[in-house]
């Protein structure tokens, strides 16, 4: 079985097993509110990967998941909320609205031959208050009174509302992050990890730069539209201070610079610890102090971590798997918290904690018998090279 | 008719304001190669504190500054030396700086709360002076801000062109590694510099204490404006930001009296991608450090 096929055997699994959850709530009686925290997990997935489309695999960095995510919210607030269209009808449009958008960003932007890496993320950094201000101008879209979303009638298949919110957003978290991969490991990928590189060697080289950061752009906004369509029923009160903040972007940044961004699952791990951790800082009562911790984390991340701790967790999955489940069951069998949840979070921090404290460790360790036994052969490789430059 | 003079006249001098804020992103970024978004958390971090200092020991606004531009250069300079030791390329300043950013937005969320924080008129002597020109007002706290974004745009001109500090500063933006060569101390240079950029936003946050009304949500409404000005004027170009400044206060003024003031962020959007389409490399091109 290659690769590719046991990857999606892989995603196969996880749906069918994920997908079953919610109805096992019954006769399994956990909280209710599990199945809501899964599916806020399965938001910020989709959020992370889509975001990692584009900046993990091509470097430009962007800010505009928050005007992505905006638009596709505001698409289906405005068609189901104000207009009355069927839900199903209108969220392939939030997701197709928000890739216009981006499309139409990139038309401008990626076409300047200089700086348009920088220019890009300060751009796409306005573009969530320019929208916001559109939103206030127009009332044909909010003109600032806000759309109520509650009590929109979902097709019957779907369950009630919980479980339609749970498999709504399972689904395209999976599809996002199945594209992800299947942009990874393809020529575009490839393309796309040139442009990171090096874009003008890239172009020269035949990638058609233009157009692949074009297609990664497109696939962002589109797969960030649809969830924020999907997440504008979770929201209930549509209001343009709500939608268009820097939380989105903020939190994507972070979940993918701490899971890593080179590789397609980085952003899935940061999503899922991310979400576990603020979860856990907001329902100890301290959301104010939330942003702050976050902030000096992404700092600290950025400044520390070369590349995300999924491809360690990969590489040393045993000392991984062994130090989650070892805290997981010492945190279950001691009885600290009062909710599985935050046992996760326990286990999650300090497989995290063991991933980049191990780093140095292990550096110092191999350091040192390295100076104990005879001298490395001198081979000059590129990676050193670079460092050094 | 009138008010459309009104409006122009305040745009220009509003302009100055805006490119006192975009003279320190510019500079970092064209010469240090560092897009510092903690610029605008800066700026409104030293307008909380030239509140607090003015109300606390109802000192005049004004002389704050005297303590707020020293403690930001310090703050900046420092900021510098973290960025050096950990180094920092471009695409990192970009996720540390939005880290700090968030930080100082959450803190001062958290001293300050989200209410409207104004200096009272009691002792702000600025806040209703104004001089007039025929039936134009100019209010005071603007005109004292565009006078000086116009002293330290024309200050920061010829120091870049005709001192030894300029030189290397524009040799650093060139090629950091030739300039190291040839004997310049490229991070001390940088140092300096990033302290500079930074009491540029303190100075830049004195005005908007004396003129405005403080909440925190103020810094993220700059993005917009500000980056258009730092793109039309040119990167590390002194002089383009503050014509820039002027530029898009008066589009942003004119268009406030034409479609009211919500549509400012828009106009300057669209003068931001008509100049990234048409003059990507900004209004003036010569004499610029990047």
């Amino acid at each position: 079985m290659t690769q590719r096929a046991r990857v999606l055997v892989g995603f196969a699994v996880t749906l069918v097993i994920l997908g079953f959850l919610p109805g096992l709530q019954e006769t399994m009686q956990f909280p209710r509110f599990y199945v809501i925290f899964l599916f806020t997990v399965f938001f910020w997935v989709a959020q992370a990967s889509s975001w990692n489309i584009l900046t993990g695999f091509s470097g430009y960095f962007s800010f505009g998941q928050g005007a992505w995510y905006g638009i596709g919210v505001y698409t289906v607030a405005v068609l189901v909320g104000k207009r009355g269209l069927p839900f199903m009808a209108a969220l392939p449009l939030a997701g197709l609205a928000a890739g216009a958008a981006g499309l139409g960003l990139g038309l401008v932007v990626f076409r300047l031959r200089r700086l348009s890496g920088e220019i890009f993320a300060l751009t796409t950094l306005a573009v969530a208050f320019v929208l916001a201000s559109v939103a206030r101008l127009t009332t044909a879209i909010d003109g600032g009174t806000g759309i109520f979303m509650t009590g929109t009638p979902l097709p019957e298949f779907l369950g009630d509302f919980t479980t339609a919110m749970y498999r709504l957003t399972l689904v395209i978290a999976l599809a996002t992050v199945l594209v992800a991969f299947l942009i990874h490991d393809s020529r575009l990928g490839w393309g796309l990890f040139s442009i990171r590189d090096d874009e003008p060697v890239a172009g020269g080289l035949g990638v058609p730069v233009f157009r692949e950061k074009m297609i990664a752009l497109g696939t962002n906004a589109f797969f960030a539209g649809l969830i924020g369509g999907v997440w504008s029923l979770q929201l209930g009160f549509v209001t343009i201070d709500d939608v268009f903040n820097i939380r989105v972007p903020l939190f994507v940044i972070l979940m993918s610079v701490l899971g890593g961004m080179g590789h397609w699952m980085g952003p899935v791990v940061g999503a899922v610890i991310i979400t576990t951790l603020s979860d856990r800082l907001n329902s100890a009562g301290l959301a104010d102090v939330n942003q702050i911790i976050i902030g000096s984390l992404l700092v600290v991340l950025a400044l520390a971590v070369r590349e995300g701790v999924y491809v360690r967790m990969r590489d040393r999955w045993v000392t991984t798997a062994g130090t989650f489940i070892g805290v997981l069951a010492l945190v279950v069998v001691l009885d600290v918290n009062d909710s599985l949840i935050s046992d996760f979070a326990f286990a999650m921090v300090a497989t995290v904690v063991v991933m980049l404290v191990s780093e140095r460790v292990w550096d110092l360790v191999r350091g040192r018998g390295r100076s104990k036994g005879p001298p490395p052969p001198e081979v000059p490789s590129a990676d050193l090279a670079e460092t050094s430059a | 008719m009138e008010l459309l003079a009104q409006g122009i006249a305040s745009g220009v001098l509003i302009g100055g304001l805006y490119a006192l804020m975009a003279l320190g992103l510019s500079l970092s970024w064209g010469a240090l190669k560092i897009i510092n978004l903690a610029h605008f958390s800066f700026i409104l971090l030293s307008a909380y504190l030239v509140y607090q200092l003015t109300v606390s020991y109802e000192v005049d606004p004004l002389l704050t500054t005297i303590i707020v531009v020293p403690l930001f250069f310090v703050v900046g300079a420092l900021m510098q030396v973290l960025f050096h030791l950990a180094n920092v390329d471009e695409f990192k300043s970009l996720i540390v700086s939005f880290g700090i950013f968030i930080i100082l937005q959450s803190l001062m969320r958290t001293i300050w709360s989200a209410d409207f924080r104004r200096i009272g008129s009691d002792l702000n002597p600025y806040e209703t002076e104004s001089i007039f020109i025929g039936n134009i007002a100019l209010p005071l706290p603007q005109l004292v801000a565009f006078g000086a974004a116009v002293l330290i745009a024309a200050a920061m001109s010829l120091l870049l062109s005709r001192s030894y500090f300029g030189k290397a500063v524009r040799a650093v933006a060139q090629d950091a590694d030739m300039a190291r060569a040839f004997g310049i101390d490229s991070r001390r240079v940088a140092v300096i510099l990033s302290g500079l950029t930074t009491a540029f936003s303190a100075l830049a946050g004195v005005f908007i204490a004396v003129g405005q009304t403080l909440f925190p949500g103020l810094a993220v409404s700059w993005f917009g404006i500000v980056f258009s000005v730092v793109i039309l004027g040119g990167l590390g170009h002194t002089v383009g930001a503050l014509t820039a400044g002027v530029t898009v206060g008066v589009a942003a003024g004119a268009s406030a009296v034409i479609w009211g003031p919500l549509a400012a962020p828009l106009v300057t959007f669209v003068i931001l991608i008509a100049a990234l389409l048409f003059r990507p490399e900004g209004l003036i091109t010569s004499r610029s450090v990047a």
